[in-house]
């Protein structure tokens, strides 16, 4: 289903959320392709299925190959981090913060785009999953790196608006 | 013996990669398999009792390397014939799926400085090499005792393992930068 179709069916009381939609993908505050590898990253986090078909269907005109699937990683790999950090942070025991994670991350490195770019997605799953320290962590980087809170809200727009349309999405299908 | 942290020797040798005649020999240098990590590992002699099982073993578990962008290269002092013959005539090997380097002027080996000084062939030792061609692990065993391919993936595996996100930073030190 096209992403049109898919806002048109949204129910009334979603109304915000379709007109929402609309318009976070159109900010300015942030290139063509962080909006929708924000988009593809924050559908990827937010799992309901119509909703990321929708979403990967118009990402696809506006992504390559390698922009899709970094942005696919990063929700991939957040997925794991924003439980793993979160429980280290959660838990109140700095004793865990001195052992190995003993976790693969390769892609982080070996993700192919754009490091900001990815920074940003990683930042928005990071704001879907709920990870407080990684929220901070990676919200720090992206200041070091250049990008501005204008930039870094923009995206966290996307993830809000995207996460919400997809519990809706899970309410209509139910 | 050249350890963790030195660059792995530069070579130039003949492999053996099939029993297909016609495809059977293959030139490799260390300049081969670009971005990859390596896994080196060495044998005495051909022919000979301990080396077919662990290097079947290697050969089982060689799609396990491959996914973490491990190429597995076996080699002895062998020449490139004698390996033939032996991929040919043993069973576990016919379909190995990776190169025996043929290291028969003894130049790579005496470079890693793994020659055995009473028997003069390679002792049984692994190599793990990085993409930048630096060694990350080495073990050698005695003659006689084979190796273990699951412990070397999992020390691939523990070396391939960083933590490279941000997330794990924590309050006071510097930011990561990736």
């Amino acid at each position: 289903m096209e992403l049109e179709q898919l806002l048109e069916s949204c129910p009334e009381y979603a109304k915000d959320l379709k007109l929402n939609m609309g318009s976070v993908l159109r900010q300015t505050e942030m290139t063509e392709r962080q909006t929708w590898g924000t988009a593809v990253c924050s559908a990827v986090a937010s799992r309901n299925p119509r909703v990321l078909e929708a979403v990967l269907a118009e990402a696809s005109r506006h992504l390559d190959e390698p922009a899709l699937f970094a942005a696919k990683a990063a929700a991939a790999v957040m997925g794991m981090n924003n439980i793993f950090y979160r429980f280290r942070h959660l838990s109140g025991n700095e004793k865990y913060g001195t052992m190995p994670a003993r976790l693969r991350m390769q892609v982080i490195r070996t993700h192919g785009s754009d490091p900001v770019d990815f920074e940003l997605w990683c930042l928005a799953v990071s704001a879907i999953n709920g990870c407080g320290v990684c929220v901070e962590s990676h919200e720090k980087v992206l200041r070091e790196k250049g990008v501005g809170e204008d930039t870094i809200l923009a995206a966290v727009r996307i993830a809000s608006v995207v996460h919400a349309l997809a519990a809706v999405m899970d309410a209509v299908t139910a | 013996m050249l350890g963790v942290g030195e660059q792995f020797p530069a070579f130039s040798l003949t492999a053996t990669v099939s029993i297909d005649k016609g495809k059977a020999f293959q030139p490799i240098t260390g300049k081969d398999y670009q971005g990859k990590w390596k896994v080196y590992f060495f044998w005495p002699k051909d022919f000979t009792f301990v080396c077919p099982t662990e290097i079947a073993a290697f050969g089982k578990l060689n799609h396990e390397f491959q996914d973490r962008d491990a190429q597995v290269l076996g080699g002895s002092t062998d020449s490139e014939f004698v390996h033939l013959a032996w991929r040919q005539h043993h069973a576990d090997l016919k379909d190995l799926p990776f190169p025996m380097l043929a290291d028969i002027k003894r130049e790579l080996c005496a470079a890693l400085g793994i020659l055995d000084p009473k028997e003069g062939v390679a002792q049984r030792a692994t190599f793990v090499v990085d993409p930048e061609n630096i060694i990350r692990f080495v073990s050698v065993n005695d003659l006689s005792v084979g190796r273990n391919p699951q412990e070397v993936l999992r020390v691939l595996d523990a070396l391939q393992t960083d933590e490279l996100c941000p997330c794990n930073w924590q309050k006071g030190d510097a930011v990561l930068k990736v």
